[in-house]
């Protein structure tokens, strides 16, 4: 049986009088995936709002589609040093009532233009407060794991700039042919 | 009882033992076995089989969970790897990390390892230039170290020998510093490359711009395929172990070769503590092994020992082979061993832009970049520091991506990349001067999990590595503002000795027992049946990248063991 139901069958038999430590209904969505983050559900799907944003979709994959929303969260757990982790963390956990504070709406419930126009608010604000700096940290790392995430997505380095993992050869001067599509990859 | 016993010190005994799996390691275990000795090499670290073991060979960039990075409690756990630019998501199985193995630094060192079979001849950066007489000859010229007993026309046969079956890609450049090998052909210069190949060969008598000579396979693919390799195929992901053999390393080349011959017995786990000495014999008759997961300690036994451990390893078990005929460690009569360690100082760097040539790009990878051989104090003294610095000189077109903004607009901008300038970079490998008190120690207190002492290590720059930084800066900055190159930057990223990767030293060759502790053949002065020819028997460091030269000493001092012993 899941132990969070276990504890909660429990907390029910026992007509809530047990005070355990670890039974903080309040915490209860918080995702095992990203332990050192302590991250709900609500704020993993806000995530997946801000990665939209930046990646948006449309002729190509949105972000959001591509479960970036995920790979920022694995990064930041992993990646970044406790003290940047922290920074993140509170820029995620803020991200939404400054946003509701200041531009009058829910971040959830914008339009993509709304929500560009808030996120650039955000990161080009200048001399901003400790709290504007942990949102802008916030955003521009995400922004940052979500561009590294979707460039070496395997639907970008198989569909859109197709990964040779065995080029064969080199060539160290080749005219350009300026017709030609770029790959970054290729 | 009795017969157990016998039948137990047989099993123990082989004709040769090769102590250390890696670079020099695996050619003497090749060599040994060719000549028919029965050779058991033992490598203190795990099995790494060719192709089954490189657990990240083939896989494609999205499949690592962070895209290559090292987690953050790693890299805070283990500063002095998470240095090295190879310790990536790919590859930190093959490294040693800080926790798992400590030594003490007396000064900052970055001590750079791989435990297993191949050590880090699966790790490194594949250059192979050879040495000449001007690098032979340095220490005796300039009045440092003391004279090597051996000059190039010594080793030209075995660099030969060598290359051919390591398989090295070169181009016959006809430098009297840099003398040409057994090239297959080369790989080629990029569009900005030749331009300042053609711009300093023309402005700048003796200093050039080649193609780095790196031990991949470009050719003659029939002589490899005996060997089960095949042609580089230019992934350029070389630090995962190549399932095509296409470099070279222990695991694809020389191991499976010697074992094949059927004399070679290959022990992992295999930490050596000693070289047993006999002072009724007067020689070296075999090692003391503890098991690195049971610890259990075993000897094993044979005529021929050769210590390949790694440079600073080697020091270390040799300091660590005590008896009452050498009470200071193997060897060492007249209180040298550990002393004159030095490396390559590779503190210094150069980048900046060519506008010119708009018209071309590269296609393709190149696991290799152009090279800039030696070119101060050649001949004679010309500076105010001693020797000089080779130089690594890469460039290539910048494809830029512009990044800002959100939304269909940074879309757009993803999809649609143009092409920048091309961008030039250049970091030097500077020769240093070996000195008494560069060396490395065995601390008197602390062991490991292994009870085998600590390494101290106390290595350092002086001040004619600080004037030979600067004269590189002043010398590349000259000639890159002088080709038309903009947007020039230097730097001294002021990194501790040891990540280079190039120590060298402590048991050096020489001609004289007194003043050195390895002759001519690589052979201890005062126990000739023990062999060093890895990093360790460097009498100076020169400023090519040394596995070459190993390699070459290698197969050089076993041709001399088994037709001596």
């Amino acid at each position: 049986m899941d132990r969070r139901l276990a504890l909660k069958q429990l907390a029910l038999f026992t007509g809530g009088l047990m005070a355990f430590p670890s039974c903080d209904f309040s915490r209860e969505n918080v995702l095992a995936a990203y332990e050192k983050l302590q991250v709900t559900e609500a704020q993993k799907n806000l995530l997946a709002k801000v990665v939209e944003t930046i990646l948006p979709g449309g002729d190509i994959v949105g972000a959001k589609e591509l479960d970036m929303q995920d790979f920022v969260l694995v990064m930041a757990n992993d990646c970044l040093t406790e003290e940047d982790q922290s920074r993140f963390v509170k820029g995620l956990k803020n991200f939404d009532q400054y946003i509701q504070k200041n531009f009058g709406s829910s971040f959830g419930k914008m339009d993509q233009e709304a929500a560009e126009r808030s996120f650039m608010a955000i990161v080009d604000t200048e001399d901003g407060d400790g709290e504007v700096e942990e949102l802008k940290y916030f955003l521009n790392t995400t922004k940052r794991f979500t561009l590294q995430g979707y460039l070496s997505s395997e639907y970008f380095m198989t569909e859109i700039m197709p990964y040779k993992m065995i080029p064969g050869g080199f060539e160290g001067q080749v005219k350009i042919d300026p017709t030609k599509k770029i790959n970054i990859n290729g | 009882m009795a017969n157990l016993n016998i039948d137990s010190i047989k099993e123990r005994t082989f004709d040769a033992i090769v102590i250390g799996s890696g670079m020099s390691g695996g050619w003497a275990a090749k060599e040994l076995t060719e000549k028919g000795l029965k050779t058991l090499v033992l490598e203190r670290g795990k099995e790494v089989n060719h192709i089954k073991d490189y657990p990240t060979t083939s896989m494609f960039p999205w499949e690592f969970e962070h895209r290559g990075e090292i987690l953050s409690d790693i890299k805070k756990e283990n500063p002095i790897i998470s240095r090295c630019y190879a310790f990536r998501e790919e590859s930190e199985h093959f490294f040693v990390k800080d926790t798992e193995h400590p030594y003490i630094q007396d000064k900052p060192f970055d001590w750079i390892r791989g435990y297993q079979t191949g050590g880090k001849s699966l790790l490194w950066a594949r250059q192979v230039q050879r040495w000449s007489d001007l690098d032979f000859e340095g220490p005796a010229r300039d009045g440092f170290a003391v004279d090597w007993p051996i000059r190039y026309a010594d080793l030209a046969p075995w660099y030969s020998y060598v290359e051919k079956f390591v398989g090295v890609s070169g181009n016959k450049d006809g430098l009297s510093n840099l003398p040409d090998g057994e090239f297959l052909p080369p790989m080629e210069l990029t569009a900005v490359e030749r331009y300042f190949k053609d711009f300093v060969g023309g402005n700048y008598s003796g200093r050039d711009v080649i193609i780095g000579r790196c031990a991949h396979i470009t050719g003659n693919y029939e002589y490899y395929a005996k060997q089960g390799r095949g042609l580089c195929q230019h992934r350029n992901l070389c630090v995962r172990g190549c399932p095509f053999g296409g470099y070279f390393s222990s695991n694809a080349s020389t191991l499976p070769w010697a074992a094949n011959t059927g004399n070679l017995t290959m022990q992992n786990n295999a930490v050596v503590h000693s070289i047993i000495y006999d002072e009724q014999k007067q020689k070296a008759t075999g090692v003391m092994v503890i098991d690195a997961l049971t610890k259990e300690v075993s000897e094993y036994h044979a005529p021929i020992i050769f210590l390949n451990a790694s440079a600073l390893n080697t020091n270390l078990i040799l300091l660590n082979s005590k008896s009452n005929r050498f009470p200071e460690g193997l060897g060492n009569d007249n209180g040298l061993l550990g002393k004159y360690v030095a490396f390559h100082n590779y503190r210094a760097g150069i980048s900046g832009e060519y506008e010119g040539l708009g018209e071309y790009g590269t296609s393709g990878k190149r696991p290799n970049g152009g090279y800039i051989p030696r070119f101060r104090n050649l001949h004679k003294q010309e500076t105010n520091f001693l020797r000089g610095y080779a130089a690594g000189f890469s460039g290539n077109r910048a494809i830029e991506t512009d990044r800002s903004g959100i939304g269909a607009e940074l879309q757009n901008q993803l999809l649609n990349p143009k092409y920048g300038t091309w961008r030039v970079g250049s970091h030097m490998m500077g020769e240093t001067i070996p000195k008494e008190d560069g060396q490395v120690s065995l601390d008197q207190n602390q062991t490991d999990e292994w009870e085998m002492p600590l390494l101290k290590v106390s290595v350092d720059y002086d001040q004619n590595d600080e004037d030979m930084i600067k004269d590189y800066l002043e010398q590349m900055t000259e000639m890159f503002e002088a080709a038309g190159f903009k947007n020039i930057r230097t730097r001294d990223d002021k990194r501790a000795p040891g990540l280079d990767i190039h120590e060298m030293g402590g048991v050096r060759m020489g001609h004289d027992p007194k003043t050195s502790l390895l002759n001519k053949w690589n052979q201890l002065h005062a126990c000739k049946n023990v062999y060093v020819t890895d990093g360790a028997c460097m009498t100076s460091t020169s400023t090519q990248n040394p596995s070459l030269t190993y390699m070459a000493l290698a197969a050089r001092a076993v041709d001399h063991a088994v037709k001596n012993h």
